[in-house]
């Protein structure tokens, strides 16, 4: 069957507001940047015991969007699922553009921005993550273009070769942003399980989101989609949501047995603010309502209930971003086992982030240039199919959605006798 | 190309091998500071008089250190806490100077993306600040909260021999290297010496003469979170 491509007219008011809107948040996000150059980094909410922030969470929640982009993607490509077919272009897209906002996200950060574009590359250092990950993102991009370009030119064996390719190397890009932390010897982040569950919430995540991004477009296209494709996503999400909820698990059970780090973890997971965040934000909202909602028969067959549960999803990421980098930060290195710091001039106990509005505007700057691009890429490539029809497997969950309608139907006659 | 070539060939491959390996190694380990240590330091807590402050002003004036008049943005090359047993309210507190341990597997260099943050032969840990592009790595990986970021502009610059920090990039204490290339000693122990106190002792660590060598000898020494395995080289007497 062959698909068509239609791009966006691009004509209508509607679109010239969007890409307004958008463009405007971009100017913010680099005035916001600007400002923080020029006064110094102090104006964000980053101190000397918290010296990453938002734009590290922003950055590796990016990185980690863009692998499930490539999954879909992927699905074609490695697994021969001929109906995901027309959102391959799309995937590999948005793969490519996260990729460009995780960059962005980590290079608006540097005290030094005018000299981030040559001293990487004139002295590298093996040893550094922040060496290595550089590499393993702009590789990535460069692949994500050429797996576009051999989507664009129909070149079925080059696809599927590129596709191979790029899922294998963004095992290695979401690894390596895991190591990050995890190679660092500071009590929350030296854990070996943390690349893994960088790599399970990346899939989640991404997956949730190509799920919003999908159905919205197709919707407000006003293109045909098959609920049954939807449906076979969603069951696909509600996989990775438990199997990054089963390392999550086990990476704080391990640490929370150590008696070396059980105060450490004691404090991550039960005091401050963030025990809401994984308790509430990652477990609760991330992760147990949505899986329930995939895995019921009547909300997993509702393209509906599906992307509201991907939209939890993505906020229970956004939380778990946020507690792989901060809460590490704040509680403090033990610089003297068996005393307590009384006085000092450094802040050396349990410290907190605030979050400056400042931050808040360069990481929707960030997004929003990519959302920019992304909506340019709508009208000026041929991304955006005109139909996506289920045939093959996800056919056979027609009987599914079938089954769900009959029973709510009984259930509602029941009621009203 | 005939067998008698191929072996030859070969053999030269095979002889260079370990060179080749050697080298692989040695790149390595220079990535992650090798043992090279000679410069140390001594602090000896018994003659570090209550209430003095001789070391961390002599510092901030020595080498321009910024200070705001705010904890958060503050940058400490050494710094002043007072300790006392956990959970023993009662207990007396006592003051401890804190300052870069110049590991002899640095840790911040390890994962300096720019290796603006290296270790010197003679074992100090320096940052190159033209060359810093202040993602401030460092500041994670240091288990001694040792290092600070300039986050704002630094007015101050009392010292016009040595150059002002400008901002953006991180930094930490670097033995007064630019002091003990001339021969001269570091800012604090200068101070110290000054005060009447005599507590920091800085020399080399491999001459089993120094005054540091016999004072690590003759004294029972202890040095912050040994069990790191990062190799500090400050050693506390009376800790």
């Amino acid at each position: 069957m062959e698909i068509l491509y239609q791009p966006l007219d691009g004509r209508s008011r509607g679109y010239y507001a969007l890409l307004t809107v958008l463009l405007a948040f971009v100017a913010a996000g680099f005035a916001a940047t600007f400002y923080l150059v020029v006064h110094g980094l102090h104006n964000s909410g980053m101190t000397n015991r918290i010296p990453w922030g938002l734009q590290i969470v922003m950055a590796i929640f990016y990185i980690g969007l863009s692998a499930g982009s490539l999954v879909v993607s992927g699905l074609y490509g490695i697994f021969g699922k001929l109906e995901y077919k027309p959102f391959a272009r799309l995937a590999a897209f948005l793969a490519m553009l996260f990729l460009v906002a995780g960059l962005l996200s980590i290079v608006t950060d540097q005290g030094r921005i005018d000299r981030v574009f040559v001293e990487p590359f004139s002295h590298v250092n093996p040893s550094s993550m922040f060496s290595i990950n550089p590499a393993l993102y702009m590789g990535h991009i460069m692949i994500c273009i050429f797996y576009l370009w051999a989507l664009f030119k129909e070149k079925g064996r080059l696809t599927k070769v590129a596709s191979v390719v790029v899922v294998l190397w963004a095992l290695c890009v979401h690894t390596g942003t895991g190591a990050i932390f995890a190679f660092t010897p500071r009590e929350l982040y030296n854990t070996a399980l943390l690349p893994p569950s960088f790599v399970a919430a990346a899939l989640s995540s991404g997956a949730a989101l190509m799920i919003i991004v999908l159905t919205s477009l197709f919707r407000v296209t006003k293109r045909h989609l098959d609920m049954a494709l939807v449906i076979w996503l969603g069951r696909l999400l509600a996989v990775f949501i438990v199997v990054a909820l089963y390392v999550i698990l086990i990476e704080n059970a391990h640490r929370f047995y150590q008696i070396e780090s059980r105060e450490a973890t004691t404090y991550y997971l039960f005091k401050g603010y963030h025990a809401w965040l994984f308790w509430g934000g990652l477990i609760g909202v991330g992760s147990v309502v949505p899986a329930v909602l995939l895995f019921r028969r009547r909300t997993g067959t509702s393209v509906r209930w599906i992307v509201f549960a991907s939209a939890l999803v993505v906020v229970g990421v956004v939380c778990e971003r946020y507690l792989i980098v901060l809460p590490g930060l704040e509680y403090p290195p033990e610089l003297l086992p068996g005393m307590e710091i009384v006085r000092s001039a450094l802040d050396e106990g349990i410290v907190a982030y605030v979050i400056s509005p400042l931050e808040i505007l360069q990481a929707l700057g960030v997004l929003s240039l990519i959302g920019f691009i992304f909506v340019l890429g709508l009208k000026y490539l041929p991304l955006l199919p005109t139909e996506a029809r289920a045939h093959g497997e996800s056919q056979m969950l027609k009987h599914l959605i079938a089954e769900a309608k009959a029973e709510s139907a009984e259930k509602a006659t029941g009621s009203s006798v | 190309m005939d067998r008698r070539k191929f072996l030859k060939t070969g053999g030269r491959f095979l002889a260079a091998t370990p060179f080749a390996c050697d080298l692989l190694v040695a790149s390595v380990a220079s990535a992650s500071g090798p043992g090279a240590g000679r410069w140390g330091m001594v602090i000896d807590l018994r003659r570090c008089p209550e209430g003095c402050d001789a070391c961390v002003k002599a510092c901030r004036r020595e080498n321009n250190v910024a200070e705001h008049g705010d904890p958060r943005w503050d940058v400490h090359w050494i710094r002043q806490v007072e300790i006392r047993p956990h959970g023993q309210e009662d207990a007396p507190t006592r003051t401890v100077p804190l300052l870069c341990n110049h590991c002899e597997r640095p840790p911040c260099a390890q994962v300096c993306p720019v290796r603006a943050t290296y270790q010197r032969d003679d074992g100090i840990v320096i940052v190159d600040h033209h060359r810093c592009i202040g993602c401030r790595y460092c500041l994670i990986a240091c288990p001694y909260n040792a290092r600070f970021f300039n986050y704002r502009e630094n007015e101050a610059w009392p010292n016009k021999d040595y150059p002002k920090r400008s901002h953006g990039v991180a930094e930490s204490c670097h033995l007064c290297a630019h002091r003990l290339d001339q021969g001269r000693l570091p800012a604090c122990m200068e101070a110290c010496r000054d005060a009447g106190a005599g507590a920091i002792v800085v020399g080399d660590l491999d001459n089993p003469e120094s005054e540091i060598s016999r004072l690590i000898a003759a004294n029972s020494v202890k040095r912050i979170r040994e069990d790191l395995g990062t190799g500090p080289k400050v050693h506390y007497i009376g800790l």
